[in-house]
């Protein structure tokens, strides 16, 4: 399992932790202290990350928010990005 | 004639009950036709609440928990994680519909006027209190109140917490803090970043004193007269169903 956390400056904090199996993303969970409305729009978009390969994650992260009618407070679309691939380096 | 809203006067129960009463209350509001609801209470044991998309492993420190008593849960709304200290917090809710005249639809706007009402009962204790985009309240730039907001049902239901004399040692002993969050350069030292009505003022304040400001607070804000009141038998059987949810090991250790 790899973890990342990344402070958004003057927002919140957000978390990734996930596994690789053949080039892809799996078991991904995000935490923090953001806000995202409705909530349980959490396990689609961790839904949405699963079983992606590391080329097509900045678009399905990006579909999703634009499928989908979720309001975020503390970070944005892009900070699930940026989070997934710092856990990456992890 | 004043619109009327009830209130629930500092109910002392412990963590499951607390969050299965404003779920509860939130459930209710549209389909029993319950009144828009201010609720004040106190958790009794002392618990940690932590926000619904928050690691219970990297935000509590369990064992400390375990010593000292303290309970653990999981909030439906967003957030971070918050010490509600039996002997020095006060938290509020407030349950209204997303449609209801007085509540605005954007939840940033909705956020600033509900935290406007302890703002103005703060006043009333002499605490030059500010709102803090998205969700906090400061005084003297130090937190004093920590709030958080879902949308469920056709209903707002937000609640927060007003530090009245936290044991801030105890509350910095049984939540972690994330490395992330120490070196961001915005941050500063966590104990600086928090106060509570003791420490502001410099003297004593008693739950009564604050909980007759909040009320005023609220009443005030969005000119209404808030009358006690008791749950409802409904909302009375919602509560024991989802007790049993938030007690669960599977709603609590969830992420």
């Amino acid at each position: 399992m790899k973890r990342a956390e990344y402070k958004v400056p003057g927002g919140k904090l957000i978390a990734a932790e996930l596994g690789v199996e053949g080039g892809r993303l799996v078991g991904v969970k995000i935490t923090g202290d953001f806000f995202m409305h409705p909530e349980p729009a959490i396990i689609e978009l961790e839904k949405a990350i699963n079983y992606t390969s590391f080329e097509d994650l900045e678009d399905n992260v990006n579909g999703f928010f634009k499928d989908n009618d979720v309001t975020l407070f503390g970070v944005e679309a892009g900070d699930f990005v940026k989070v997934i691939k710092l856990a990456l380096e992890a | 004639m004043k619109e009327t809203w009830r209130l629930i006067d500092m109910r002392i129960e412990d963590a499951p009950t607390q969050m299965a009463i404003d779920e509860a209350i939130a459930m209710a509001r549209l389909k029993e036709g319950t009144p828009n609801t201010v609720r004040l209470y106190r958790w009794n044991p002392s618990a940690v609440s932590i926000g619904y998309f928050q690691s219970i492993e990297k935000e509590v420190n369990l064992p400390a928990c375990e010593e000292h008593g303290v309970d653990v849960i999981r909030r439906i709304t967003g957030g971070g994680a918050v010490y509600h200290d039996y002997n020095g917090e006060i938290t509020y809710s407030l349950v209204a519909p997303e449609a209801d005249p007085k509540m605005p639809a954007d939840i940033l706007e909705s956020y600033k006027l509900i935290c406007g009402a302890i703002v103005n009962g703060l006043a009333r204790l002499g605490v030059d209190a500010e709102f803090k985009p998205v969700n906090d309240i400061d005084a003297g730039g130090k937190k004093i109140s920590g709030n958080a907001q879902t949308r469920r049902h056709g209903v707002i239901l937000q609640h927060g917490t007003v530090l009245v004399d936290s044991d801030i040692r105890r509350m910095f002993q049984v939540l972690r803090v994330s490395d992330a969050k120490i070196s961001d350069k915005l941050i500063q030292a966590v104990e600086d970043r928090v106060t509570n009505l003791r420490r502001y003022l410099g003297r004593q304040v008693n739950f009564d004193e604050a909980r007759v400001a909040l009320i005023k607070g609220f009443e005030d804000i969005f000119d209404v007269a808030l009358e006690p009141g008791e749950l409802t038998d409904a909302e009375t059987r919602l509560v024991k169903e989802l007790y049993e949810k938030y007690s669960s090991r599977e709603w609590v250790f969830q992420r």
